[in-house]
C-alpha cells in the first residue's frame, strides 16, 4: 500500500482587514476592497464579485462579512492543497474569549500584558462554568456546507481555559497559606467542570452535526509538569462516549518531555499535533544532527509507541517560508525516527494567525509539495526494495 | 512585636491609557513622547495611591520595564535580550538573555523620582539573571559585575530596600550557588529575596543563613506549615495574589500576619506574591488598597 500523509492546518488564520474594520466599527477603504477582490479571484471564491461590490458601497452586516470570511479562509486552505480544512476561525474572537464569553460562569476582568506591548483580555470564573448547549454547530454546517473536504473542528481544551482564568470560584476560600493538595484540587475540579458542562455539550452536538474530527487545543498543557493528568482528564471528559469522531490533541511552545506518560492514558487519541519547526533548523537533511527540533521528541514517541504524531513543519512565527524540500526532510526524518510512516501526519506548528495571508499560502502550498515529495521517496524506495 | 513594613515590589499592570498608548505606538499612531507622559501620568497615580493606601515603601511601578531582566540587559555590556521565551506558567514571556561577553553594568538604571529614604528598588536575583541566560554566566558573574554596581547606586540615591526577585529558584533549585552569589552584593542596603510562584518549603532551611535581610514566601504556592517556628530571617509575606482577580480579605491578612509574627520574631513584611501586572490595573489599584488596609488593621491591634 502506497504511503501518504494527510495535511491540514491547526486552527486559526489573519482575519482579512475589511473584516477587522468592520468589526472595528472603521471605515472600509479603497485598499480593503481590493485586497478583497485580488483575494477573491485568487482563491476562486465563488460569488465574491458581490462582497467586492457591497464593500465598496459601504459593507453588510456583520454576520454576512463573517460569512465571507470563513468562504475566504476555506478556499485559501483548500487551494493551498490541504486534505482537510476548517475555516480559520474566522468567525471566533480567539480563542480563550471564545469560550468565555460564551459560557456562563466566566466574567471578562481586563488586559493583562503577554510581553513587550502585547496584551490579552483575561476573564475569572466566578461560579461552576455551564453552557446553554453546543456552541460551534452553526460554525461547523456553514464550513461543511462551503467545502467537499474533511472537516476537522478546533476546540479549547478545558485544561487550557482553567489555567488562562482566573479563580474566584473554586480556590477562593482557604487559598492563602494553604496546602499544595487543596490547590490541586480546585484546579481539578474546574477542569472537570469545564469539560463536562462546557466543552462535552459542544462537542456531542458537533459529532450529531456530522464532525469528523475534534481538535483540543491545549497549549497550556505542558506548563505544570505535575498538572498533565489533569490535561488528559479533561480530553477524557469532553470526549467521552461521543461516537467514531476521530479525536486529537494540539500542543505547543512546550517542553514536551513533561507529557509522558500522562498521554499514554489519553482515549483513542488520533495524535499529539505539536510544534517541531520553531525550534529546528532550516538547512536541508534528514539525519538527527540537522533536525535538532525533531530529534527529541521524536524519541519519546518512539519510546512510549503512543499516540500518533501531528509534524509541525512550518515555523508560524516567521514569514520564512519553507522550501517543500525542508519539508520533505523534516518528514522523512520522523519516518526515520518512528520506524514508519504509520503514525504520521502533517500540520503548521501552529495556527497561522499572525502571518499574512501571502505567507501562509505560500507556506502552506510548499508544505503540500513536500508532504508529496516525501511520499514519492518512500514509495519509490518501498517500490525498489520490493 | 517587631515592626512590619507593608509595600507591593515589582512591576505594574498599565492603565488601560497606557495600553492603548503602547499599542498606538506600535502601530505608528503616536509618538514615544505621548506614551512617556501617559507613563508619568500613570505611575504618579500609582504613587498617589500607594500614600493614600498607607504603604510603608514606595514604587514607581517600573512601568517602561519590558520584562525583570530588559533594564539591566539594556544597559550592560555582553548582554543582549532576545529569544521569547514563556515564563513558567503565567501564560507571558520575557526574554531570554544571550551573553555575547563578560557581562558588565554601564551606566545603572536610574533612581525614581521618590522620597529618599522612603523607595523600594526591584531587580532579579543573580541567579535568576543566570537563568535567564541559560547558565551562560554565572550567578557570581551577575551579582560582582552587574548587580552590585546597579545596588551601589541605589543605595547612594536613597533606596530604603532592594527586593532581589528569583522566580526559579523554588521551583528548579540550585540554592547553594544562589546563596554565594548574594556574599558578591554590597551591604549598604537591605536585601530581600523574594521567591514569587514557587513553592518555598524546599529552600527555606538553606536561605535562613543566606546573606539578606528578609525572604519573601508565596503563600498562595507555601504553606503556612512550611515555615518554621522562630525562622531567623525576616519573611516578605506574600500574602496579595497577583495572580487572582479575587480581592483579598484586609481581616483575613491581618490575621494571617499576626500568625506569623506570634512564630516569627525576626519580623514580618506583608507584601506582593508577584508583579502585580498579572492583574488588571483597577484590580491591582484594589489590591494596593486592601494591603494597605490590613497593615491599619495591624496597627490597630498592635496600639489596642
Amino acid at each position: 500500500m502506497s504511503v501518504t500523509f494527510t495535511t491540514r492546518e491547526i486552527g486559526s488564520l489573519g482575519k482579512p482587514s475589511w473584516r477587522v474594520k468592520a468589526f472595528a466599527g472603521r471605515p472600509i477603504e479603497e485598499a480593503d476592497v481590493k485586497e478583497a477582490e485580488r483575494w477573491g479571484r485568487r482563491l476562486e471564491v465563488d460569488g465574491h464579485e458581490e462582497l467586492v461590490e457591497a464593500l465598496g458601497n459601504g459593507g453588510l452586516p456583520l454576520t454576512e462579512i463573517d460569512d465571507w470570511a470563513s468562504r475566504y479562509a476555506i478556499r485559501l486552505l483548500e487551494q493551498a492543497g490541504l486534505d482537510v480544512v476548517y475555516d480559520g476561525e474566522q468567525k471566533r474572537t480567539e480563542m480563550y474569549d471564545h469560550v468565555a464569553a460564551f459560557a456562563h460562569g466566566f466574567e471578562p476582568r481586563g488586559t493583562v500584558r503577554s510581553f513587550d506591548n502585547k496584551y490579552y483580555a483575561k476573564a475569572a470564573v466566578v461560579e461552576r462554568p455551564t453552557a446553554d448547549g453546543p456552541q460551534d454547530v452553526d460554525e461547523l454546517r456553514f464550513v461543511a456546507a462551503h467545502t467537499q473536504k474533511q472537516v476537522k473542528v478546533p476546540l479549547t481544551g478545558a485544561y487550557t481555559m482553567e489555567d488562562w482564568s482566573y479563580d474566584e470560584h473554586y480556590a477562593r476560600e482557604g487559598a492563602l497559606g494553604g496546602s499544595a493538595e487543596r490547590r490541586f484540587e480546585a484546579r481539578r475540579q474546574f477542569v472537570e467542570d469545564v469539560a463536562e458542562r462546557v466543552i462535552r455539550p459542544n462537542v456531542v452536538g458537533l459529532v450529531k452535526a456530522g464532525a469528523d474530527w475534534i481538535q483540543i487545543d491545549e497549549p497550556a498543557a505542558a506548563t505544570k509538569p505535575d498538572e498533565v493528568p489533569l490535561v488528559v482528564h479533561g480530553f477524557n471528559t469532553a470526549l467521552r462516549d461521543v461516537g467514531a469522531a476521530k479525536r486529537s490533541m494540539h500542543i505547543c511552545f512546550s517542553d514536551y518531555r513533561a507529557l509522558w506518560p500522562a498521554v499514554l492514558e489519553l482515549d483513542d487519541c488520533l495524535e499529539l499535533q505539536l510544534e517541531f519547526a520553531n525550534r529546528d533548523s532550516r538547512e536541508l537533511g534528514t539525519r538527527a544532527e540537522d533536525r535538532p527540533g525533531y530529534a527529541g521528541t521524536l524519541l519519546l514517541f518512539a519510546e512510549h509507541g503512543y499516540p500518533g504524531v501531528g509534524l509541525g513543519v512550518l515555523d508560524i512565527h516567521s514569514d520564512f517560508v519553507e522550501p517543500a524540500e525542508l519539508v520533505r526532510d523534516r518528514i522523512l526524518f520522523a519516518v526515520d525516527a518512528l520506524g514508519g510512516p504509520d503514525r504520521i501526519q502533517v500540520n503548521p506548528d501552529c495556527g497561522l494567525r499572525t502571518r499574512s495571508w501571502d505567507v501562509v499560502y505560500e507556506k502552506l502550498s510548499n508544505m503540500v509539495a513536500g508532504a508529496r515529495m516525501a511520499e514519492d521517496v518512500l514509495n519509490k524506495s518501498h517500490a525498489g526494495a520490493g | 512585636m517587631a515592626p512590619l513594613q507593608v509595600y507591593a515590589a515589582g512591576i505594574y499592570p498599565r492603565s488601560e491609557a497606557l495600553v492603548q498608548a503602547t499599542r498606538d505606538l506600535d502601530r505608528g499612531r503616536t509618538t514615544a513622547e505621548d506614551v512617556a507622559k501617559q507613563r508619568q501620568a500613570d505611575a504618579q497615580a500609582l504613587v498617589a495611591a500607594q500614600e493614600q493606601a498607607g504603604l510603608d515603601l514606595l514604587t514607581d511601578g517600573l512601568l517602561d520595564w519590558q520584562d525583570l531582566f530588559r533594564p539591566l540587559a539594556e544597559r550592560s555590556d555582553g548582554l543582549t535580550a532576545r529569544p521569547l521565551t514563556r515564563f513558567l506558567d503565567t501564560n507571558t514571556f520575557y526574554r531570554a538573555l544571550l551573553v555575547e561577553g563578560a557581562p558588565r553594568l554601564g551606566d545603572p538604571i536610574p533612581a525614581p523620582d521618590l522620597p529618599a529614604g522612603r523607595w523600594l528598588a526591584t531587580l532579579p536575583a543573580p541567579s535568576a539573571l543566570a537563568r535567564a541566560a541559560r547558565g551562560a554566566a554565572s550567578p557570581q558573574a551577575f551579582a560582582a559585575d552587574v548587580l552590585a554596581p546597579q545596588i551601589e547606586a541605589d543605595a547612594q540615591a536613597g533606596c530604603a530596600r532592594v527586593v532581589l526577585v528569583d522566580p526559579f529558584l523554588a521551583r528548579e533549585g540550585g540554592v547553594g550557588e544562589a546563596i554565594a552569589s548574594l556574599h558578591e552584593l554590597p551591604e549598604r542596603v537591605p536585601l530581600a529575596l523574594h521567591l514569587p510562584f514557587g513553592d518555598a518549603s524546599g529552600v527555606l532551611d538553606a536561605l535562613a543563613h543566606a546573606p539578606v535581610s528578609a525572604v519573601g514566601v508565596d503563600f498562595y504556592a507555601t504553606s503556612l506549615e512550611a515555615v518554621p517556628d522562630g525562622y531567623p530571617k525576616e519573611l516578605a509575606a506574600g500574602v496579595v495574589d497577583v495572580r487572582s482577580s479575587a480581592l483579598e480579605d484586609p481581616d483575613e491578612l491581618a490575621a494571617f500576619a499576626e500568625t506569623l509574627l506570634e512564630r516569627n520574631s525576626a519580623g514580618v513584611a506583608l507584601t506582593v506574591n508577584g508583579d502585580l501586572q498579572f492583574v488588571p490595573e483597577p484590580v491591582a489599584r484594589e489590591k494596593v488598597v486592601r494591603l494597605g488596609r490590613a497593615r491599619a488593621l495591624l496597627a490597630e491591634g498592635v496600639t489596642a
